[in-house]
């Protein structure tokens, strides 16, 4: 039996079709004639159009939508089983935004860690491997018994900043301590220097008071973060950083989630500009926000999709960025 | 009840209430809601460290979101190292997707059931699954409880000629169903059956034949009566209603759903008319054939179904037994009332339907059945998912919920 005359299908799920069809096209393949629907009952149901016996299946799910993002997760799981009872080789979960990241560990007593609940119901749904991107824990990839390919954002961040700004004026910052590690890392990549902001939080998605470490004084602010949700953290550190002498502040997220009234919120806000990937759809909060901007990173997820097929190596991709 | 806590699911707060109350137990505290970004939090109010867990959550019109908080109940309690977890799913979503249909289909019940054992469930209650051997899908206990008992009651009370009343099985998926109940009541059934109608020859034949079992049996028991008609866009039509076919205008979102469904590349119809229980037409233009087996003249019929979901199909078979077999009245009775879309609105304006009976598994909400109260009547059942948990707490047999409600009366 030869094993590599077997060729990719890639399936789009419903919460993203304009990043599925970028990926296909980069790929120079078609989609998948798969379709997800809804029943009247509003149970899902997936239909699969075409073979996909002993098929390299790829599924692009993100995790999005304030009201429909179990659904899009149901959705996932149900193709993940149709495909698998289809006899599918091997069936790769590609999950730009995983959803429930942030519940991904016991902070109360009792708390659930639905992370974890996340990776067991795609396993037991029957995926043979994933890929994401940017996880907001790496340690994420450890609650999975399948392999894990956590692609970063970085390198498409890295020349989009190169693009557009000078380095000479520019300082990296970090509107969490947490984030330090991804912003010392850029920093150590442009030899610019870094700042971080510490924040006192009382309860989730809500802040208090901000602390500036670092100073950007006359500089050009590059506030990075993997996520943004609501988005008050990202205003009140543009806020700091102009109270403290910075010449303007520009916000480049992986992930732009911006719930709720994030998008008036960026409105209002000093920033700048604001920079987000497109692992989500942002078609209306585009229109709607005249400073939002995206990165594209179809290419990143074609070539780890590729490479992945092809079984070759992904850790090129952790430093380079494809076109 | 020691070292036992209930939660509650925000799919069907009323029936968990009627539980606990029915129980003397309070629901324990849980925090369910949704972060701004749409994803379900949970958090559990108080200990269950070694405690017996019953967690109630129903299939609901938000059934995603509640599946998706039942099986984060179910690991927060397992994370929380509860003794024992047992997920009451009185409507048990995704049940119609028991099976492989056509090619490539998903088993969606059995991922389903592994899902829940997955998360950390060790024991399943349910009433009237879809198919019984779903039960199979699951790697621990199941208890499917019976909603036919409670059925049974409300017929013997509620409709004055019962005895003579007739159970009528609106396809032959459900025939199995519908003698178990006139078997505990002791009464006839009947059976209808759709097909899709092929050439006009054919029904004339089967016209000719329905004479000729009427001529020359009149008083035979084996063939007492078989009734066929004409279906059209959903509703009983004469016999000199024009063949052609009808060109029904439908939106463009249907249509091209519709062409997905349809379509050569999804292996033809995707869910064709011929499977057993799945009887709902795929197009309400195409002409069909109604017939019934059985004989309901002068008769009470009652239309029973594990499901009421939707309408078409019941209101064709109310029209058929109405119209030209002669019933007396004609109830829906159902154990779940999923009503999805405009279903309770169509049946409700069908004047072939005389009472639509369902048990309070579905939350239907409290406007809809206001609004609806001269046809539709809602039962508790409750007290048989809570005599359940009790019993199943203490460790007693429930075997006796089955047949009869001798236990929880």
């Amino acid at each position: 039996m030869p094993s590599s005359q077997n060729s990719i299908k890639l399936i789009s799920g419903n919460s993203h079709p304009k990043l599925a069809e970028q990926v296909s096209k980069k790929l120079g393949i078609e989609l998948a004639k798969v379709g997800a629907f809804q029943y009247t009952n509003k149970e899902t149901a997936v239909a699969v159009g075409e073979s996909v016996r002993d098929e390299d299946v790829y599924i692009l799910q993100t995790g999005c939508g304030e009201t429909s993002i179990n659904d899009f997760l149901m959705e996932l799981l149900i193709t993940i089983n149709t495909c698998k009872i289809a006899s599918a080789r091997r069936i790769t979960a590609v999950i730009p935004n995983f959803p429930y990241a942030r519940q991904d560990k016991k902070d109360k007593s009792r708390a659930p860690i639905t992370a974890k609940l996340i990776a067991n119901l795609l396993q037991t749904a029957g995926c043979n491997h994933v890929i994401t991107m940017d996880l907001h824990a790496s340690q994420i990839q450890g609650f999975f018994r399948v392999p894990v390919d956590n692609l970063y954002a970085e390198p498409s961040v890295l020349r989009y900043i190169k693009e557009n700004y000078s380095l000479n004026d520019l300082i990296i910052v970090s509107p969490d301590a947490g984030g330090a590690k991804r912003v010392a890392s850029i920093a150590d990549k442009f030899d610019v220097n870094f700042a971080l902001i510490h924040k006192e939080r009382q309860k989730a998605n809500e802040v208090s008071r901000m602390v500036l470490v670092g100073d950007v004084a006359d500089k050009v602010c590059l506030l990075i973060d993997d996520m943004a949700d609501t988005c008050g953290t990202l205003c009140k550190a543009a806020d700091v950083l102009l109270d403290n002498g910075a010449k303007k502040v520009v916000a480049i997220i992986t992930h732009g989630i911006f719930s709720s009234n994030a998008i008036e919120k960026l409105n209002n806000s000093k920033l700048d500009k604001i920079v987000c990937t497109n692992s989500m759809p942002l078609e209306d909060k585009l229109a709607r926000c005249p400073r939002l901007e995206t990165i594209d990173i179809s290419a990143t997820l074609a070539e780890a999709i590729r490479r992945l097929h092809n079984g070759e190596s992904v850790s090129y991709l952790f430093n380079n960025a494809p076109e | 009840m020691r070292k036992c806590k209930v939660f509650v699911g925000s799919s069907h707060p009323e029936l968990g209430k009627l539980v606990c109350d029915r129980l003397g137990v309070e629901p324990a505290p849980c925090t369910l809601k949704k972060f701004s970004n749409g994803e379900t939090s949970v958090q559990i109010g108080v200990s269950i460290r070694d405690e017996d867990v019953y967690i109630i959550q129903s299939g609901s019109p938000q059934i995603n979101d509640h599946i998706m908080e039942l099986l984060i109940l179910i690991s927060a309690c397992r994370g929380g190292s509860a003794s024992k977890i047992t997920a009451v799913i009185p409507q048990f979503p995704y049940s119609k997707q028991s099976k492989m249909k056509k090619h490539r289909g998903a088993i969606t019940a059995r991922m389903l059931a592994n899902l829940l054992v997955m998360a950390g469930a060790d024991h399943v209650v349910s009433m009237d699954l879809h198919a019984s051997q779903m039960q199979g899908f699951f790697t621990k206990p199941v208890d499917n409880l019976f909603g036919a008992p409670t059925l049974a009651r409300w017929i013997r009370h509620n409709i004055s000629d019962w005895e003579n009343a007739v159970v009528v099985s609106k396809n032959p998926g459900g025939t199995k169903r519908v003698t178990a109940l006139a078997d505990s009541l002791k009464i006839n059934f009947a059976m209808i059956h759709t097909d899709r109608r092929r050439t006009q020859d054919q029904y004339s034949k089967k016209k000719a034949l329905k004479q000729s079992v009427n001529e020359d049996d009149e008083d035979d028991n084996i063939v007492s009566e078989i009734q066929t008609a004409r279906i059209v866009q959903g509703h009983v039509v004469d016999d000199d209603y024009p063949a052609k076919e009808q060109a029904v205008k439908q939106d463009a979102s249907h249509l091209e759903r519709q062409a997905i469904l349809d379509s050569d590349v999804l292996g033809g119809s995707y869910d064709a008319g011929n499977s057993d229980d799945e009887d709902e037409p795929t197009s309400l233009s195409q002409e069909k054939l109604i017939t019934l087996v059985g004989d309901v003249k002068n008769k009470v019929a009652i239309i029973l179904d594990d499901m009421i979901d939707k309408p078409s199909s019941f209101i064709a078979a109310a029209e058929h037994l109405r119209l030209n077999c002669g019933a007396k009245a004609v109830y829906v009775v159902g154990t779940h009332g999923v009503f999805s879309d405009l279903c309770l609105e169509s049946l409700t304006e069908s004047s072939c339907i005389d009472k639509i009976v369902v048990t309070n598994t579905y939350p239907i909400g409290k406007e809809r059945i206001e609004k609806y109260a001269d046809k539709l009547t809602v039962i508790d059942v409750s007290p048989i998912f809570a005599e359940c948990i009790r019993r199943d707490h203490f460790g007693e047999s429930i075997s006796v919920l089955f047949d009869s409600l001798a236990a929880i009366e």
